[in-house]
């Protein structure tokens, strides 16, 4: 592999031992993947705070926590600093309405103690899985990494940006070293699309969206770019967060194209592997149909818990949910939760949506979800979600029944404390 | 290449070191969030056809990672716990199961010359040579 010479510098300890580490860690890792040289990365967006999974290490120190989980180093090494501009993704608890959430006072002081190390080291506290919507935007061919599988998606295709899916270990150390492979992703002539999937309906709802990117993640192979084409007009931010939320948990992709939409897909020539298709598959009301059968819960109900924002809410969908909620009440049996990013729900509370939300009985949440939690009121036997993801995610985590609907009719839910009925 | 005894296929080396055990032969992929039980090692993924079995000391031969971007997390904080596959088969490398091969640090063999699902079963001993780049299989 090849390595400049402030690599070397760094990989010799000459730029501290953190530096070191981290870099030893993308090296490693370069070689797995068979790369041959690094690339500068500018942005990292990082899976911040107290994590249930950092509870595999038994130490009570949260260097040594941070080093072996983050940094992949049993020698404790304390996270100071970051190499490029750094924002943190989801953290476990909503800093302000954490005894919402059934956070204890000890688990929020924690977490705040791990944010505050993140914060020293110059990750701006951001919290949230939309980075592309509080400031974190690559440009074309910008190097970035990024905690968040959706966040991928969304920016490598929409502004032709570059990073892989490569994980937490993996983006803390690119974080900190400001480098990562240059492989995958980051290398156009990986970028070019493999699978076409053809649009026989016209999907124009968020839910139509999110089934869509549910139905062609069932339907894609790994190490595969999708194209998607025909029916496409409709995507737009909102949908299409929903859409690779979605195809981001039923596969894997880091890049999808939309033919006459994304940057690098003008036309099929254009963003066609030079080793031709693959495979071409069509997507239909049918298999629509067919992905909500699957996420959805078919006995109506009573439902005790429901969650919208996922991926976090936009302010548009915030104040849509605060229009629906105008004048009415939630069930005095069910909880909702309405999750979004701190920087938005600052508008929110400008606009008054927080506040007419309140009013009804939910909450306005941030910097965190259910799934990233593992958190839902105790004792929920039904909770319904307008996101394929968190369904998706967690039914294997839970005995409860699990809804998935569009937002309106999770809100109905929310007001009549029962789905379907 | 085979003999009377074993079938060997070629690949890339990517973490040295030389392991045995039992195949755990998933040709779907695994998903991050809700795929692997970190407490017991077990494949919890609603529906997927390991769903039940262990990684423990297995040999892992998996087609890819799906799912979320911590992918590799789940399969670190199970290896902190004591549990993690002995060696890892790769047929196709990706970012996410490259993650996850650093993290478990066992001996990982990938970009196979030869497609492995069609010769390993569940159960078959296999042996993974990181350093040389050898897949070694006996049949079950």
């Amino acid at each position: 592999m090849h390595l400049s010479d402030e690599e070397l510098k760094t990989l010799d300890g000459q730029c501290g031992p953190l530096k070191q580490k981290a870099l030893e860690f993308i090296v490693k890792y370069a070689n797995v993947l068979g790369a041959e040289s690094l690339c500068r990365v500018s942005k990292a967006h990082l899976f911040c705070g107290a994590h249930h999974y950092l509870e595999a290490v038994r130490a009570k120190d949260m260097d040594e926590v941070m080093s072996e989980m983050w940094f992949c180093s049993p020698d404790k090494t304390p996270f100071d600093t970051v190499g490029c501009f750094s924002q943190s993704d989801c953290s476990p608890v909503d800093h302000l309405n954490w005894a919402r959430m059934g956070c204890s006072e000890d688990e929020f002081r924690k977490n705040e103690q791990y944010l505050d190390r993140c914060l020293k080291a110059g990750v701006h506290l951001v919290g949230s899985c939309v980075p592309y919507m509080t400031g974190f935007i690559p440009v074309r061919g910008e190097h970035y990494v990024t905690t968040e599988s959706h966040a991928v998606l969304m920016m490598n295709s929409l502004w032709g940006a570059c990073a892989n899916a490569d994980g937490i270990e993996a983006a803390f150390c690119s974080a900190v070293c400001a480098r990562t492979p240059l492989w995958g992703m980051h290398v156009p002539e990986s970028r070019k699309g493999t699978h076409l999937f053809s649009l026989t309906c016209k999907p124009e709802t968020v839910e139509d969206w999110d089934l869509l990117g549910y139905a062609v993640g069932l339907r894609l192979p790994p190490h595969s770019v999708p194209i998607l084409a025909g029916n496409v007009e409709g995507a737009d931010m909102v949908r299409l967060k929903s859409c690779f939320a979605a195809m981001a948990t039923t596969s894997g992709p880091e890049l999808c194209h939309i033919l006459g939409i994304t940057p690098e897909a003008p036309t099929l020539a254009a963003c066609l592997s030079p080793s031709g298709l693959e495979d071409r598959v069509e997507i239909g009301a049918r298999q629509l149909r067919e992905a909500r059968e699957i996420l959805c819960d078919q006995q109506a109900g009573e439902v005790d818990y429901v969650s919208l924002g996922c991926p976090h809410y936009s302010i548009d969908q915030i104040s849509e949910a605060a229009s629906f909620l105008e004048g009415r009440k939630i069930h005095p049996g069910t909880t909702l939760h309405v999750w979004t990013a701190l920087p938005i729900k600052a508008v929110a509370d400008r606009c008054g949506y927080t506040k007419t939300i309140e009013d009804a009985g939910g909450t306005l949440m941030v910097g965190s979800c259910p799934l990233v939690s593992e958190r839902w009121p105790a004792g929920t036997r039904a909770m319904a979600f307008d996101s394929a993801k968190q369904a998706h995610y967690i039914k294997p985590l839970t005995s409860a029944k699990v809804f998935f609907g569009n937002a309106s009719e999770c809100l109905e839910a929310a007001i009549s404390g029962n789905w379907g009925r | 290449m085979k003999d009377m005894e074993s079938i060997v296929i070629r690949g890339r080396g990517a973490i040295p070191g030389i392991a045995s055990g039992p195949a755990m032969v998933c040709r779907e992929t695994i998903q991050g969030w809700s795929g692997i039980d970190e407490a017991t090692g077990k494949v919890i993924e609603k529906g997927h056809p390991a769903e039940g079995q262990t990684i423990r000391d297995v040999v892992l031969v998996l087609s890819g990672g799906k799912g979320s971007n911590g992918w590799s997390s789940h399969f670190h904080a199970a290896r902190i716990r004591g549990i993690s596959p002995c060696a890892l088969v790769l047929p196709k490398i990706d970012s996410r199961t490259g993650v996850a091969a650093v993290v478990c640090g066992v001996p990982t063999v990938v970009d196979l010359e030869e497609d492995p699902f069609k010769v390993i079963e569940n159960g078959d001993l296999v042996t993974v040579d990181g350093t040389s780049g050898t897949v070694t299989i006996r049949k079950a």
